[in-house]
């Protein structure tokens, strides 16, 4: 279909405007939301993760993509509902206290309701109550914490901590990433999965609930 | 030999006594005197005194004067935090330039105005009394693209950049101008080298044609600004897939501290045979992970960093970033005594 081709090169190129034309325009054709949202735009955030994991784009588009991606989903959000279509799973993702940092985090939110997964996104200078709470709140499948700096990194421990204090930890896969992480941090403080970057994050998360 | 022979002989290729060392020492020296992060980042008479502390505790080959990536920012009028316990920075909610509209308005400021800026001529000028004939002091000071996203935001400067190219080169050029000045003042205190931070320059986060077109002849003229007054340039950037070719280019640097591999190089051994005749490499002991690995870990990658790359001169044993400011003293002695017992020519 030519319109969902055009919404998944405006998203690529990050043009806001050319994803709300082209999604105006497929739904006066009658085309099906979950078909927009899955031929015009998530697949067009699948070609983002694999150009980003492979060094073909950087930060900048994948940024821009995402505020297409945001807009889309404005455009698009109350169609899908209205269609009762369901995310694939729930994350919960935030970055540590004392951490305020969020491009990463926001990169990471965005693939993964790219890969068609709702996410609750609690902002950045997040307490560890505030995780369990959130966890308690939204049973999401997937927690997913971010921290730039090695002085936050370790606040990470004191969430998983708090969400096995809470009776929790069984019921939330735990990913963990940032540019100061490394594979064995993750190990030593108990988390189920490190990622290096944002693409990797969705695939890592898909695996966890396909 | 004194730490400034042997830091020349390395910068100039030669093998010295050993390899220098210096473990990126910087907020983590506050310890040393007492002294919380706020009142060591801005009372320039306690961060020197940490720094002479360190430098003669440790034994340290090199004193490089980061303090934190806020310094230039806050003179510009960026709102900054300064945390108790760690680097300060932007009030990330609170930022100067709130539109594209006003990066493009964004004018120089005068050296004379500031107060950061000047807070850090007089540490190097201390410093340079204090201990310049025998320790190397480099002054620390951040790219322009890097100052300009303190002020902005630096998701909100990303997007700017496609949004609006020839904007962000107006605030570029203008924050360019101001570290101009500042170079001056720092060179009159006669520092032997300035160090500047290319923070974007790497795969980590824009491709290397955008970093050649934004701040590649901003940094090109600083680092001619730099030889003019007889210091040298070194280049510290932690990003991964760092762009040494371009950055060699835009400033003919005589050293690049750095974590990771270039983008061009798959191996330590292809890195110093493609670079190690250009510059001399400092790193790269990933200070993220002193927070979990164990003494012997730690001899073990100090023995492999020393084994790829000391051949010959030119290479520096030292943190890829700052040593944790919050971390024991414990790794920075290994570091060390690694580096005049293995690292011995």
């Amino acid at each position: 279909m030519q319109v969902l081709q055009a919404i998944s090169q405006a998203l690529q190129r990050g043009d806001v405007n050319g994803v709300r034309q082209g999604i105006a325009t497929a739904l006066g054709e009658g085309i099906e939301p979950k078909r927009i949202l899955e031929e015009g735009m998530l697949s067009a955030m699948d070609i983002i993760g694999v150009k980003f994991k492979n060094n073909e784009i950087f930060v900048p588009e994948v940024l821009i993509a995402a505020r297409a991606m945001n807009a889309g989903m404005e455009a698009l959000k109350p169609k899908l509902v209205e269609a009762g279509i369901k995310p694939i799973g729930k994350v919960v993702i935030g970055t540590v206290k004392g951490d305020l940092h969020d491009i990463g985090k926001n990169m990471v939110r965005m693939m993964m309701e790219g890969a068609g997964f709702e996410v609750v996104d609690l902002g950045i200078d997040v307490a560890a109550e505030r995780f369990v709470e959130a966890v308690q709140e939204h049973q999401p499948d997937i927690l997913g914490m971010s921290a730039l700096l090695t002085t936050t990194m370790g606040e990470m421990k004191a969430v998983i901590d708090a969400v096995a204090d809470a009776g929790l930890r069984d019921q939330v896969k735990i990913m963990v990433g940032g540019a100061p992480l490394t594979q064995s941090f993750a190990d030593q403080i108990g988390a189920d999965v490190y990622c290096k970057n944002a693409a990797e994050a969705a695939s890592a998360a898909k695996q966890l609930v396909l | 030999m004194k730490p400034i022979e042997r830091v020349t002989l390395t910068l100039q290729h030669k093998e010295a006594d050993r390899i220098p060392v210096y473990p990126l020492m910087c907020g983590v020296a506050r310890k040393l005197v007492g002294a919380p992060y706020p009142r060591w980042s801005t009372d320039m008479d306690v961060c020197a005194e940490a720094y002479e502390k360190v430098t003669e505790e440790f034994d340290l080959d090199i004193i490089c004067t980061l303090i934190d990536l806020s310094v230039e920012a806050a003179d510009f009028g960026q709102p900054i935090i300064y945390p108790e316990n760690e680097a300060a920075h932007p009030d990330f909610h609170n930022y100067m330039l709130k539109s594209i509209a006003d990066i493009n308005a964004l004018q120089p400021i005068k050296f004379k105005d500031s107060v950061r800026m000047k807070g850090m001529v007089k540490l190097c000028d201390r410093l340079m009394k204090s201990k310049g004939a025998e320790v190397p002091v480099v002054a620390f000071v951040f790219g322009p693209l890097g100052v300009l996203s303190m002020m902005r935001g630096q998701a909100n400067l990303f997007m700017d950049i496609l949004d609006d190219p020839d904007a962000v080169k107006n605030g570029v050029a203008a924050v360019t101008e101001t570290l101009l000045e500042y170079i001056d003042a720092l060179a009159a205190t006669g520092v032997p080298a300035v160090m500047l931070d290319t923070l974007f320059a790497s795969q980590s986060i824009m491709r290397k044609s955008m970093w050649l077109e934004f701040e590649g002849p901003y940094v090109k003229r600083i680092a001619e600004r730099i030889r003019e007054h007889g210091a040298q340039v070194m280049i510290h950037n932690c990003g991964n897939g760092i762009y040494f070719d371009a950055q060699i280019e835009a400033m003919q640097p005589t050293a690049i501290s750095f974590l990771h591999l270039p983008d061009d190089c798959q191996s330590p051994q292809e890195l110093k045979e493609k670079y190690g005749s250009k510059v001399t490499l400092i790193g790269r002991i990933p200070p993220t992970w002193l927070l979990t690995c164990t003494q012997e870990d730690l001899e073990e990658e100090c023995r492999r960093e020393i084994d790829d790359y000391k051949a010959g001169g030119g290479f520096i044993l030292a943190t890829g970033c700052e040593y944790p400011a919050n971390l024991g003293f414990e790794h920075a002695r290994t570091m060390v005594r690694m580096a005049k017992e293995y690292g011995k020519y």
